[in-house]
């Protein structure tokens, strides 16, 4: 999910040509809460749980883009025209529904019933996926602000949770490596990258993170903050902008047939949802561009049970629920994104 | 309440651009003539069970941010306010939901379907021509006489309002009210279905299908009652964020909801939406707009307006057409 760092590009390439010192426009301060979207994590739980099924097998699907095949560039490849992109971004969007719907054919040829998908990536303010070549059976999860951004909606009748696209984390040698708002982020000590992050706050709901799709930094690095889950290694990075690809057919059938696999397993109860010990002792520092940002660091200190983390733009946690990590993430997102 | 000024979200209620004002009282005079020619004309005869659509774009399947209901032309405030994905992908989801409402109520026995342009993207020009049900009639275009229903009258069996979006301040995708922040009759809040639903109630139309998202349907059984059938579209979670059921779902969806619409219709299950007269018409301008549309609304003379508040009017009247009228001259005066 790189809202964030889309934003703080786009923001910086705004700076770049308002080189004049004009007086900066007033910041918004209104706090999270008041934007019908960043908070409401309980009503959309409460809203999908609606549409999930009972019985089945019901699959949730997170797509972010900087994993997927043949990205290898934030600047061209991840964000559309109207926000600073290039039209190649309308081609990886069609990649990006294409590896979708490879996850949930092979899902389906498991026995999979039913499937969720949310947008996990910022590009086009979470509305990459092409809603009419989606499987149509398909929940699309789109827009933003909505609540809990990578876990819109999660409830426990969910069965397990997958993930194409997904990104190494802040500080990975990966392609277009990061996390949220962060430099680092751990629970209890672990270190989570966004995936980890995601199955952090399904598996307290029992759902395990059961696929991971993106380059050979991100799966290897997932695999041990996770323990056993299917893998797709689609590149294998040579540089932050530069990887060895497969071809989009041939990532295509991998996840078509990792895909089934992980739904077998986990029907068999081979993958485990990932689960802490609560309370849960959250330590994140900010990335070093917004800890140098005296306002988004002051708002962050401030935001409800956030304490000092003992360095600066360093902050600490704690809580019994990560349905509240999640919610402080969004926050915090919700706070850097703001002008 | 919420506030939702992160992307200025000043919708379209419905018109946007300025028409030019004659200055001069015979221009005036003109001006008045032609509308009075305008307000008089009826769409097209046809024989048969005829099937008035209404498509608006904020509640269509899928659809959760501006810059898909937008084409950029509509005026400065909306010239960023676009991207590819309404010119490219937005236009045939709305034509292809339209089609499928058709579609549905032909299986019915219906047989004349007109449809309005209830959307102000490209004013009032969002559905594509010749993607559309060739049976279909399309009145397209701004300005035109009661906006959102150009052109319905009594020799309709029915109306049906697509896409439609959940009252202004309600948490729903993309939620306003044409050019308020609040809209009463007789003291009942009416979104643009219910306000829409009165004005045809009078025709002694009913309402039969609407769809939009989940809070838009509860809003509007509360307005106009429950007779109509229901499609929930997709499931707000943001004010441009939504759990969406996929196009070709949605389609089904209409599809199967307007022969069931025709049905409930044709056997006069559906009672046209009435309220008692005089209709007590109580309304508060948005707070974005500027003082001089304020002033411009007062100084509205075809109406017995009444100033009741710093931004808020009343107007008594025994006809709900009269209150559509003063809706178009509202809107005319928002976008002068």
């Amino acid at each position: 999910m790189s809202a964030l760092w889309l934003a703080a590009a786009w923001a910086g390439a705004i700076q770049a040509q308002a080189q004049a010192p004009a007086a900066a426009p007033p910041r918004d301060t209104t706090s999270p809460g008041a934007y019908f979207g960043v908070t409401e994590y309980q009503q959309a739980r409460q809203k999908l749980e609606l549409d999930t099924q009972d019985g089945g097998f019901t699959v949730y699907i997170v797509g972010d883009m900087e994993g997927l095949a043949a990205v290898v560039r934030n600047a061209t490849e991840m964000r559309p025209v109207d926000r600073g992109g290039t039209p190649q971004h309308e081609r990886f969007r069609q990649e990006l529904t294409d590896e979708v719907n490879a996850v949930i054919a092979g899902a389906r040829a498991a026995g999979a019933t039913q499937f969720i998908v949310n947008e996990g990536h910022g590009g086009t303010l979470f509305r990459n996926i092409l809603p009419e070549q989606l499987d149509p059976e398909a929940i699309l999860i789109r827009g933003y602000p909505k609540p809990i951004v990578m876990s819109t909606g999660l409830n426990p009748k969910i069965d397990a949770m997958m993930i194409v696209g997904a990104h190494a984390n802040a500080g990975s040698p990966g392609v277009i490596s990061h996390s949220f708002a962060f430099d680092s982020f751990t629970v209890n000590g672990r270190q989570l990258n966004e995936t980890g992050i995601v199955a952090f706050i399904g598996g307290e709901m029992g759902i395990p993170m059961v696929l991971a799709a993106g380059d050979d930094a991100l799966t290897s690095e997932t695999k041990e903050m996770l323990g056993p889950l299917e893998t797709v290694t689609v590149k294998t990075v040579f540089s932050g902008s530069a990887a060895a690809g497969l071809s989009p057919a041939r990532v295509h059938g991998l996840l078509r047939a990792a895909a089934s696999r992980a739904v077998r397993r986990a029907r068999a109860g081979e993958l485990k949802p990932l689960v802490l010990e609560k309370p849960y002792h959250v330590r994140f520092c900010l990335r070093r561009g917004y800890v140098r940002d005296d306002w988004v660091r002051t708002t962050v200190g401030r935001l409800p049970g956030v304490g000092d983390g003992g360095t600066p733009g360093c902050f600490v946690f704690t809580t019994p629920s990560a349905e509240e990590v999640g919610n402080l993430l969004n926050e915090v997102e919700w706070t850097v994104l703001k002008p | 309440m919420r506030i939702a000024v992160y992307l200025g979200l000043a919708l379209l209620a419905g018109p946007l651009a300025a028409q030019g004002q004659p200055q001069s009282p015979a221009q005036q005079a003109a001006a008045r003539s032609r509308q009075e020619l305008f307000r008089a004309k009826h769409v097209p005869r046809e024989p048969g069970f005829r099937v008035f659509i209404v498509p608006d774009m904020e509640g269509m399947g899928s659809a959760v941010d501006i810059h898909e209901v937008i084409a950029g032309n509509e005026g400065e405030r909306y010239r960023t306010l676009t991207s590819p994905d309404y010119w490219d992908r937005f236009r045939l989801l709305l034509t292809k939901e339209v089609n499928a409402t058709i579609a549905g109520a032909r299986l019915a026995g219906a047989r004349s379907f007109v449809v309005n342009e209830g959307h102000g993207g490209n004013m009032f020009a969002n559905v594509l021509p010749w993607e559309l049900d060739t049976a279909a009639i399309l009145v397209r275009g701004f300005p035109k006489p009661l906006v959102m229903i150009t052109g319905l009258d009594s020799t309709f069996g029915t109306l049906m309002f697509t896409g439609a979006h959940a009252n202004a301040g309600s948490l729903g995708v993309m939620a306003h009210n044409f050019a308020f922040d609040s809209f009463t009759v007789n003291g009942k809040p009416l979104n643009e279905v219910g306000i829409n639903a009165l004005m045809a109630g009078e025709m002694g139309v009913s309402v039969s299908l609407v769809s939009g998202d989940d809070v838009l349907i509860e809003e509007t059984k509360r307005m106009i009652g429950s007779d109509f059938v229901p499609i929930i579209t997709k499931r707000a979670v943001g004010r441009m964020a939504a759990i969406t059921y996929s196009p070709a779902r949605v389609r089904r969806m209409l599809q199967a909801g307007a022969a069931e619409a025709v049905r409930r219709e044709r056997q006069g299950r559906i009672r046209p939406f009435t309220m008692e007269r005089p209709y007590r018409v109580e309304l508060k301008l948005r707070t974005s707009y500027p003082d001089s549309v304020v002033a411009g609304v007062a100084a509205l003379t075809e109406f017995k307006l009444e100033k009741t508040g710093e931004r808020s009017f009343r107007l008594v009247t025994d006809s709900a057409r009269e209150m559509g009228y003063l809706l178009d001259a509202i809107e005319q005066v928002v976008l002068r």
